[in-house]
């Protein structure tokens, strides 16, 4: 007697990941063309996509040929959203460096975080900073609960990631400077990641006090994902979270 | 009337920059100067009914925006019309893509980002097939594109939401794309601009007639789900006004001209009817679409209106009717 081979069974459906349909309105939704640049609850469109994508275009291959840019550590990289990347900033390419990175189906979904009182105090600006950078808004004079608050719970559906420069300003020496508390307030308690990364380089190619960019290699440390769910949301979390992500930026530098 | 071109490399494009005779036709002239006259008067009524007291602080604020805005929609209107027929098709188009976007973003179509692509690019072939004075192309894109959507959607391998999205894209397409590209092709004409001056004029005098009856005479509510504020004295009175004055002024613009033979006074009831019927009916379809989806405007794009949508929703349906009329006759 022999033994039957068992009976084949066919592979099971790969998961259904579909999104359901329902009619959800832009977040923005209702708000004037200015106020809608300045929304932190912007969703890009059509003509954001493409304008970033000329512009990514463009920076990628100034970056590649005039900077020499390059990146280590590109396997730390989350597969998909949220997460808040975190750098030493020291020149205003920093941002382009640092979302330039990504791969492309992360660089439409994440979003940097921008000084407001720098970069949309005009309409001009904000439409500019808005639809090339796709950054959103931070008031640094007024920073309040309600605009963190705002951005936390907008990470926090998890469709979207920010860069962000826990820093608050340019540094004027090219060293790393005290971290600010926000950072910890929009993922303290939360299962959102933070991925930390060091720029070489780019201090020597755009110092605060310069205009025109040197050409200057620079290079793209960026170091494992770190999350702070047990941290508490509170004064001395926030604390924890500066310290402990300041910490894995400065372990980064070569 | 320009001449039909009806292949690719033969472009018979209608010209960028024409402006002669922009004021020839009585109806665009006198369009031109209640236009400007509304636009001065308002701020001086609006004043002295504030000073009786007529106006509560709210309502004298949302007015005085209202005419802010139309200080600029009025001209960014009006003057590509009397510039040339290219100009208004080009104005138009980017209208359309404008009121595409507002839609987008209100269904949240717009996350769809490859077919919202499709629909805009729908939107710009319409516009050219108008702007080339090419029928053939005009008719045949409408179930083209549909098929595109329905066809190129199945790519992404994602059944769940298949209908609801398609069937956003085709009505957002069908409603607005198709319907303001009536619009366009009229600019074909050579009688353009007293056309657009009836359409324009009506639908946005049909608006305001109806909210101005429907404060005075608006005792009982009809359409209460799909729009609180209409009233049966608002629909009447203002129906009682347009449906005569789009008879009229088309009355004025055909005289003399091919059409006059064959358009008699029956006609010209049963277009100046549908033209009320329509502007009041694009209302309630824009006001239906924003029941449903559970908001109070299509965008915040136009302050003290809305989005363009909310401001030029009687136009989606009037323009192909009033160009179908036309085409009827032959006159375009």
């Amino acid at each position: 007697m022999t033994d039957s081979p068992p009976p084949s069974t066919p592979d099971p459906a790969p998961p259904d990941n579909s999104r359901r349909w329902s009619f959800e309105p832009a977040a923005d939704h209702g708000l004037g063309p200015v106020e809608h640049l300045r929304s932190v609850k912007r969703e890009a469109g059509l003509i954001s996509v493409l304008t970033r994508a000329l512009a990514n275009f463009a920076l990628a291959a100034w970056m590649k040929l005039y900077h020499r840019m390059s990146a280590t550590g590109l396997e730390h990289l989350p597969r998909g959203t949220p997460f808040i990347m975190i750098a030493n900033h020291s020149s205003h390419i920093d941002v382009l460096c640092l979302a330039l990175a990504l791969p492309h189906r992360l660089r439409t979904t994440t979003y940097p975080i921008a000084a407001g009182d720098v970069f949309f105090t005009t309409a001009t600006t904000s439409a500019l900073t808005a639809l090339f950078v796709n950054a959103l808004p931070l008031w640094r004079k007024k920073i309040t609960t309600h605009a963190l608050d705002e951005l936390r719970e907008r990470i926090g559906k998890g469709d979207c990631s920010y860069i962000l420069f826990p820093e608050g300003a340019l540094t004027h020496d090219g060293n790393l400077g005290t971290w600010k508390a926000g950072l910890g307030r929009l993922i303290a308690g939360s299962d959102v990641p933070v991925l930390p990364c060091y720029l070489q380089g780019a201090y020597e190619s755009l110092a605060w006090n310069r205009v025109i960019p040197r050409p200057r290699k620079i290079t793209i440390h960026i170091g494992p994902l770190l999350t702070f769910k047990d941290t508490p949301n509170t004064r001395e979390g926030w604390q924890q979270v500066a310290e402990a992500t300041r910490q894995a930026v400065l372990n980064l530098k070569p | 009337m320009y001449p039909m071109t009806t292949l690719f490399p033969t472009l018979g494009l209608a010209p960028l920059w024409n402006p002669s005779g922009a004021f020839s036709h009585p109806v665009t002239r006198y369009t031109c100067i209640f236009a400007l006259a509304a636009l001065i008067i308002a701020p001086i009524l609006i004043h002295f009914a504030r000073k009786r007291g007529l106006l509560s602080p709210q309502t004298q604020d949302t007015i005085h925006t209202r005419h802010r805005t139309w200080l600029f929609l009025a001209p960014a209107l009006l003057i590509p019309i009397l510039i040339s027929p290219a100009l208004t098709i080009i104005a138009f188009a980017i209208f359309s893509l404008i009121c595409y976007r507002e839609f987008a973003r209100a269904t949240g179509l717009f996350r769809w980002r490859g077919l919202s692509a499709l629909v805009a690019l729908a939107i710009i072939l319409m516009n050219f097939a108008a702007l080339d004075n090419w029928y053939g192309f005009f008719a045949a894109l409408p179930p083209l594109c549909v098929v595109t959507f329905a066809g190129l959607s199945v790519l992404l391998d994602e059944p769940r939401g298949y209908l609801q999205r398609v069937g956003l894209a085709t009505f957002a397409f069908l409603l607005i794309g198709v319907g303001l590209a009536h619009l366009s092709f009229l600019a074909n004409s050579v009688q353009y601009r007293p056309y657009f001056c009836i359409i324009l004029l009506c639908t946005q005098g049909s608006d305001f007639l109806t909210f101005l009856f429907g404060r005075l005479f608006g005792a009982r509510h009809i359409f209460r789900h799909t729009s609180p504020d209409k009233t049966i004295g608002g629909f009447i009175g203002s129906f009682i006004f347009i449906a005569p004055l789009a008879a009229f002024l088309m009355h004025i613009t055909i005289r003399g001209t091919q059409m006059d033979d064959p358009v008699n006074l029956t006609t010209l009831a049963v277009f100046g009817t549908l033209i009320a019927i329509c502007a009041q009916l694009g209302d309630l379809v824009i006001g239906s679409i924003k029941r449903d989806i559970g908001i109070k405007d299509m965008a915040g794009t136009l302050p003290g209106h809305g989005g363009f949508l909310d401001r030029f929703n009687s136009v989606l349906l009037v323009a192909p009717v009033v160009f179908h009329f036309l085409k009827y006759f032959d006159a375009i």
